[in-house]
């Protein structure tokens, strides 16, 4: 029979936690449960970071045009964003807004949705006319020449090399026969991949003549954008005058919110599995040693220090399961990055560090099982056979 | 007793299975949790496909003429001049052409809250709920968009800079990539100073006249446009949804099938280690080696198969709780896709099974005679 200095001496040991890691052996015990259920918690925190990644990535990809443009652009008055909606301008209006103090140049295009039918697939691009030589044409040629005659064509090179498209190819488009002239390079998107043709032939496709969608405004030395768009708008009528920066704001919000739902529904279930598999894994884990359990118990050990014991199952299973899973995010980002480059998966730091403390919080609630269980435990149970 | 008896009349995946209930129930909500992640995202594009045809559906027309190589309205451009809708009336078989104006655009409240909306000018107004149908200056809004914008039938929005008067509310056209909203043909002409050009033409056949036929003849007739049955136009607006949605779905059910193996076989092989004694003293009694496994599988194909069980009811329940709290999500479970579910959700069956399977194989029926530690 141990007397009471015995057990004050264990109980000593165990609540050290170093000398006794009862927790570790115990974690450590059954290797092949202990790595399923990391790779379990890892796919779930990979899938939330993915998700997260692709969601960022959608809204990066879809202002990639804009991001290239003058910090001013001027579309039809009522516009709030560059993609998604419908803007006409009488090109003459170029030449009111480039007489406008302050603007040191108005270049016209002429932008829209173009459902491309390539290979049987539909593929949607955003399509955009320009006037050879000014700007809103591509910025990065991987192959050929910009487009200067009625009917010339630059894809993005991603969409190229998915489609096999290479230059001289030609297409039949809205009515219209274009050749390929050019390859873009960092023009890809899933949703929003770019193409390029000359003004005069995006507005015959859309039986639009002499007209705009935007004008792409640059300012001139020590002109301040915001203040331009002030001037814009009150001198000439008919038109909205916007911050490239707010258009860029509204766009990303806009296309990343249309998927806000979806994506947050998934990235729950995601989080549910993880509470899920460390939950289980911590109680059976708990459940199939309950004799040891209740060994600690009887020789003292009090409640805080069980509930610490799981929580720090609990705990390192999270974390390590997350460090697993960020590891597999990044590799997963790289592997789409080769395979289908039109996806980005832009990942952060904040995100891996959000997700950490996610899976902390997991863990406090996925130890809550074997804690109750712990609690109700009889010390007896030690002594049976 | 030989093994076979034992194994007819005890019934023992049964009884193993329900000695640790609280074990079972979660790994069977983990892999419905798991399965749900397919399920649900097929749904929601299901959902998306049915949306988007709201309008083509309500249009009534049994051929849709598009400029040439045309045959989508979502995201798509189509321009065609205003005189190809008086060619294509004189086209036999012709009842009537409406011509249609379909542009994206933003509807702006007085209070600056804003929506993206197809807004089609001319052609039929799908069932009004409330109010009446457009005349020039109006505008009917979806009732979704119309309550995130707080606005009533008979206030006024502000569209590409005009301002219209709301004049009634259609239901059931609200999708995640926004709603339709109808006007008059000339107040959008006006709006996009597009006098002369519409976009798509609204064809009804004469009675007896097959729409695939009359398609057929339009396009004969007319050389640069491309005629659809509704029916056509239909599919190919919803394999737009397909085609773009494709990787992502693929993606997903891998992500689903890894986290269903992981936590099948996580709470198989839980089940399978405090269950190793049993495996010993049935391997004693004469139970074969393969008859053990053949329990293993059947403890993991029971808990695949509940799980299963709760992943189609988890998503009945979404279906239904997910578009009353936002009217513009909804879910459509089809056929095919609970059967590609539930090939997943064998194919994780098999793959969970098999790490118990390695720790059961290796069980000797001596171990029965040891003490447990």
């Amino acid at each position: 029979m141990s007397s009471i200095t015995d057990r004050a001496r264990v109980r000593a040991a165990l609540a050290a936690g170093g000398q006794v890691p009862v927790g570790r052996r115990q974690l450590l015990s059954e290797p092949a449960r202990l790595v399923v259920a990391l790779l379990a918690v890892a796919a779930a925190v990979a899938l939330v970071l993915l998700l997260t990644g692709l969601r960022r990535g959608l809204g990066e990809q879809a202002t990639i045009y804009l991001d290239h443009q003058p910090p001013v652009l001027v579309g039809q008055a009522g516009t709030r964003n560059f993609l998604s909606q419908t803007s006409v301008l009488d090109e003459r209006l170029a030449g009111r807004v480039q007489r406008v103090a302050g603007v040191r140049d108005a270049a016209p295009i002429s932008e829209g949705y173009a459902m491309l039918s390539l290979h049987g697939t539909r593929v949607l691009a955003l399509l955009v006319g320009y006037d050879p030589g000014r700007r809103g044409g591509p910025w990065e040629l991987a192959e050929g020449r910009t487009p200067r005659a009625f009917g010339d064509l630059v894809v993005d090179e991603v969409l190229a090399d998915e489609h096999d498209l290479v230059v001289g190819t030609r297409l039949r488009f809205r009515g219209e026969a274009l050749t390929i002239v050019g390859r873009s390079r960092g023009t890809s998107g899933f949703m929003t991949p770019l193409a390029f043709t000359t003004r005069e032939t995006a507005n015959a496709l859309n039986e639009q003549p002499q007209t705009a969608t935007f004008l792409l405004v640059t300012p001139a030395a020590d002109v301040s954008p915001a203040a331009l768009v002030r001037r814009i708008d009150a001198a000439v009528p008919g038109v909205a005058a916007h911050l490239r920066d707010e258009l860029v704001t509204r766009d990303r919000d806009l296309f990343v919110g249309a998927f806000s739902g979806p994506l947050a529904a998934m990235i729950a279930i995601a989080a549910a599995v993880a509470v899920l598999v460390i939950a289980i894994t911590v109680y059976s884990a708990t459940r199939d040693r309950a004799r040891e359990y209740a060994t600690l118990k009887a020789i003292g050990l009090r409640r805080r220090a069980l509930v610490r014991l799981v929580s720090f199952q609990a705990g390192a299973l999270a974390v390590a399961g997350t460090v697993l899973g960020v590891a597999f995010a990044v590799a997963g980002a790289a592997l789409v990055g080769v395979l289908a480059p039109k996806y980005l998966i832009a990942l952060t730091t904040s995100d891996a560090l959000w997700m950490a403390v996610a899976a902390l919080v997991f863990a406090l609630l996925a130890a809550l099982a074997p804690a109750r269980y712990l609690d109700r435990l009889d010390p007896a149970t030690a002594f049976r056979r | 007793m030989t093994s076979l008896a034992l194994s007819r009349r005890v019934p023992i995946a049964r009884r193993q299975l329900s000695a640790k209930r609280g074990r079972t129930l979660a790994g069977i909500v983990g892999i419905g949790v798991a399965l749900l992640l397919i399920l649900a995202l097929k749904a929601i594009f299901a959902g998306m496909e049915t949306r988007l045809t709201a309008y083509v559906d309500a249009t009534g027309a049994d051929v849709i003429v598009a400029q040439d190589g045309v045959r989508t309205m979502h995201m798509t451009q189509s321009a065609l001049p205003s005189a190809t809708a008086a060619a294509v009336a004189r086209v036999p078989g012709v009842a009537a052409v409406e011509p249609i104006i379909y542009k994206g655009a933003f509807v702006e409240s007085v209070g600056d809250k804003s929506g993206i909306v197809a807004l089609v000018g001319g052609g039929p107004t799908p069932e009004i709920a409330a109010g009446r149908a457009p005349r020039a200056g109006e505008i009917v809004l979806d009732r979704a968009l119309a309550d995130k914008l707080a606005v009533d039938v008979g206030e006024r929005v502000r569209v590409l800079g005009a301002s219209l008067g709301v004049s009634g509310e259609v239901t059931g056209t609200a999708a995640i990539t926004g709603s339709f909203a109808f006007v008059a043909r000339p107040t959008l002409a006006r709006i996009l100073r597009a006098d002369d050009v519409v976009s798509y033409l609204l064809v009804r056949a004469t009675a007896g006249v097959d729409p695939v036929t009359l398609a057929r003849r339009i396009e004969d007739s007319e050389p640069l446009v491309t005629a659809s049955t509704r029916r056509e136009f239909a599919a190919s607006e919803r394999a737009v949804v397909g085609d773009m949605s494709t990787d992502i779905v693929r993606g997903m059910i891998f992500v689903g099938f890894v986290i269903g193996v992981a936590v099948a076989a996580l709470v198989a092989y839980s089940q399978t280690l405090t269950q190793l004694r049993d495996y010993g003293v049935l391997r004693a009694l004469g139970l074969r080696a393969r008859r053990a496994l053949a329990l293993v599988i059947a403890q993991v194909a029971v808990m695949v198969v509940a799980g299963f069980a709760l992943a189609l009811l988890l998503v009945a329940l979404l279906s239904v709780l997910l578009p009353a709290l936002s009217p513009t999500l909804v879910l459509t479970l089809r056929v095919g896709d609970v059967v590609e579910a539930s090939a997943v959700a064998a194919a994780v069956a098999l793959a969970a099974a098999l790490v118990p399977m390695l720790r059961v194989v290796r069980v000797e029926p001596a171990s029965v005679y040891r003490r447990a530690s």
